[in-house]
């Protein structure tokens, strides 16, 4: 174990968009139990800044938390040309609606394209299932 | 995109010619343009030596059942099959006016690309406008593709 | 139109229609082999895992035991006939048969009724159907667009097909030359989509994270002669260039995204948009709805009402309540329902989990092709038809167009309407 594995990994908040991908899509019309949703599903994707500042490495599992929940999932470099960090990307799947709050403003709408997580390493932990998330 | 480099890098660097090429880099960049198989290189095929490399390499090129006279490649894991080449091809255009050219599915078998099962596949590769004597570089088909499915090499 | 046989030269085609999503192709061709779809050309990768249908069908259940059909309706039937406040909910991917039966059985049982379009295109179809957005066909799009803008919209992964069949790329009756020269291909978004990577560089015009009411009203200031201004300063002399390629538009077409519709507070800024686009070139807006029938729901609950979603039927008054109160996030927040039908949806899924957690304690019922994360959650659990696939239909495309579906295998499973039927006729 190295010197490092003692420290505690940072902490950021990232502002979290979610989106669609049609590859996630097909594995939801084939099964939403199945190993490629989840593979596809539970992930989050990155700037490289936001990488590094984690201390983690592309593929690492990190966990997610806000007022609403808490899940593990994969962080991803988000391959996006552009800098977006501070800025996360998700799919919209159940483990980022583990996370969408819905605001008490009474018009029946969750934030499903803007919301607030704290996200840190979490190195070697499982993603979490979809069984777990319910 | 694999490159010339890496594919010499995994090669015998012996320049032993039983492949018919000169040398071992002239060999890379038959096998990049897919013109000759991982196979043609016989040390590489029955000494052991190379075993793993051979491996790497095979990986490195597996795309080559899919490619074409012309060089072109689709890359299925890619493919969404939203059928933006089909209906961008201007041979499509020209061969099909009132199916592919219209955004419909292919009504004519003269077509080069058509979405079968979800993922593109090419066919009448000869009627390609990269192909032949006054061919010309034509990329309808790779600036459609919002996914970089599609290449030639 | 669906369902022709085309023939072009030796070229023989029996055409279906693909309910992957709201484009609902309608030239698709199946070849089928001992009542099993083994392929399924032209569509896209999403439409044909629809089509072939899900590895995990939806079994016959009541509390987690396999029980027959009969059984299960009487036990929907009387969970629907005790609960004081049930809702009825889904419909995204029923056919607009079922959906009139959904609303029947809303009226019978004074239940709340909604959609998906609750919380995603909802206020976008109502604005047209109230006529206060100008829009058009997707085949007007075909051939009569010359600008066509994706705001907060990623077509190539949310409707493969909508760029090739429709949007950008096929040639129509005024567009025979070719999209390079024809069409202007236009993204407004936060981010740089697969679908913005195909606009040319100086037509992908990345906006903040709700920006978008902002960019609006920019975009009328510099329709309207005036300097555009943001507090994002956004380069002025793009949004002039902007505005020009827009004013100069013989057809336009605006494709609005869950993007748009989630960043707008209220629907002004986009009013004055296309009022302003309006009074200086022709331009018309297509929401981009994602379940196949999501707006056929919305027509028929408008048709019976006058309101495309958000109800509560009362049985003591003919005049049903209405209003986001009704709306199953905030029926769901406020814990006001006591039974669920769920149709055609799976609100676990796509629910954030605070609220979605609230049908976990209440009596469900779930009427699908597959097994959801809803039904596994279910009292009762009830498999129907796979629309379009193994049941016919009626459903309305993203662009309010009418389209029949024809079944392409048979099955022993119910459609979706006979099981409401069967219901009804227990209560």
């Amino acid at each position: 174990m190295g010197f490092g594995d003692f420290l505690t990994l940072p902490e950021i908040k990232l502002r979290v968009v979610t989106c669609r991908n049609v590859f996630q899509n097909t594995a939801q019309e084939t099964s939403r139990f199945g190993e490629d949703y989840e593979r596809l599903s539970a992930v989050i994707m990155l700037d490289p800044k936001d990488i590094t500042r984690l201390s983690i490495k592309d593929g690492e599992t990190v966990a997610l938390r806000n007022g609403h929940g808490k899940v593990v999932v994969k962080a991803q470099r988000s391959g996006q040309e552009d800098a977006h960090s501070g800025i996360a990307y998700m799919l919209n799947s159940p483990w980022s609606n583990a996370l969408v709050p819905v605001p008490d403003t009474g018009k029946g709408v969750p934030k499903y394209k803007d919301f607030e997580v704290t996200v840190q390493g979490s190195k070697g932990e499982k993603v979490t299932g979809i069984k777990q998330l319910f | 995109m694999t490159s010339v480099m890496e594919i010499y890098q995994l090669l015998p660097k012996t320049n032993c010619k039983q492949c018919g090429k000169s040398t071992c880099m002239a060999f890379a960049v038959d096998l990049l343009a897919r013109k000759l198989k991982v196979d043609d290189c016989l040390p590489m095929v029955n000494n052991t030596k190379y075993s793993s490399d051979y491996d790497k390499l095979n990986k490195l090129i597996t795309p080559v059942s899919g490619v074409t006279e012309t060089g072109l490649i689709v890359h299925e894991d890619k493919c969404i099959g939203c059928g933006n080449c089909v209906v961008a091809c201007p041979v499509n255009v020209a061969a099909d006016p009132f199916g592919a050219g219209s955004g419909k599915a292919p009504t004519s078998d003269k077509v080069i690309f058509k979405v079968e099962d979800g993922i593109v596949k090419a066919k009448n590769v000869q009627e390609c406008r990269r192909f032949g004597e006054n061919k010309t570089i034509c990329v309808a088909c790779i600036d459609t593709c919002p996914t970089k499915a599609i290449e030639f090499v | 139109m669906v369902f022709s046989v085309f023939r072009f030269g030796d070229y023989l085609s029996e055409y279906f229609v693909c309910t992957g999503c709201a484009l609902l192709c309608d030239d698709i061709e199946v070849d089928v082999q001992e009542n099993r779809i083994n392929t399924v050309n032209a569509a896209c990768r999403k439409g044909v895992a629809r089509m072939k249908g899900c590895t995990d069908p939806l079994v016959c259940t009541v509390d987690g035991k396999e029980e027959g059909i009969d059984k299960a309706v009487q036990k929907a039937a009387s969970i629907l006939r005790d609960a004081k406040n049930p809702l009825i909910f889904g419909h995204g991917n029923s056919s607009s048969e079922a959906q009139k039966l959904s609303i029947d059985l809303a009226k019978m049982t004074g239940a709340y009724i909604d959609d998906t379009s609750s919380f995603c295109q909802g206020p976008l179809v109502e604005a047209i159907l109230q006529e206060k957005l100008k829009t058009c066909t997707l085949d007007d799009v075909r051939h009569r667009a010359d600008v066509i803008i994706f705001w907060g919209a990623d077509p190539s992964n949310s409707h493969p097909r909508h760029l090739s069949r429709y949007s950008y790329y096929p040639r129509g009756k005024e567009r025979q030359r070719g999209w390079e020269e024809d069409r202007t291909l236009i993204s407004i978004d936060i981010r740089r989509s697969d679908t913005a990577l195909l606009c040319k560089d100086e037509r992908f015009y990345r906006i903040p994270i709700s920006g978008d009411a902002e960019f609006m009203e920019a975009l009328v200031s510099s329709l309207s002669g005036k300097v555009p201004k943001t507090s994002f300063d956004y380069e002025k002399k793009r949004i002039l260039e902007l505005s020009n390629v827009l004013r100069k538009a013989k057809f336009g077409v605006i494709c609005a995204g869950l993007g748009l519709v989630y960043s707008l507070e209220q629907l002004d800024p986009l009013f004055k948009l296309m009022d302003k686009l309006n009074e200086l070139s022709d331009f018309h807006l297509i929401p981009m709805v994602g379940q196949y029938n999501m707006r056929g729901f919305n027509h028929n609950l408008f048709e019976e009402t006058g309101y495309i979603n958000r109800l509560k039927f009362d049985p003591q008054n003919d005049e049903p309540l209405h209003g986001p109160e009704y709306s199953i996030v905030e029926t769901l927040y406020n814990k006001k329902v006591d039974a669920a039908l769920i149709i055609g949806s799976d609100p676990l899924s796509s629910l954030p989990y605070s609220i979605a957690q609230n049908l976990k304690d209440i009596p469900l019922i779930t009427i699908d092709p597959c097994q959801t994360l809803t039904a596994s959650r279910s009292t009762v659990t009830i498999p129907c038809a796979l629309g379009g696939v193994e049941a016919d239909g009626t459903a309305v495309r993203m662009d309010g167009a009418e389209v029949t579906l024809k079944k392409i295998i048979k099955t022993d499973r119910l459609t979706d309407h006979e099981i409401l039927k069967m219901i009804m006729e227990a209560i």
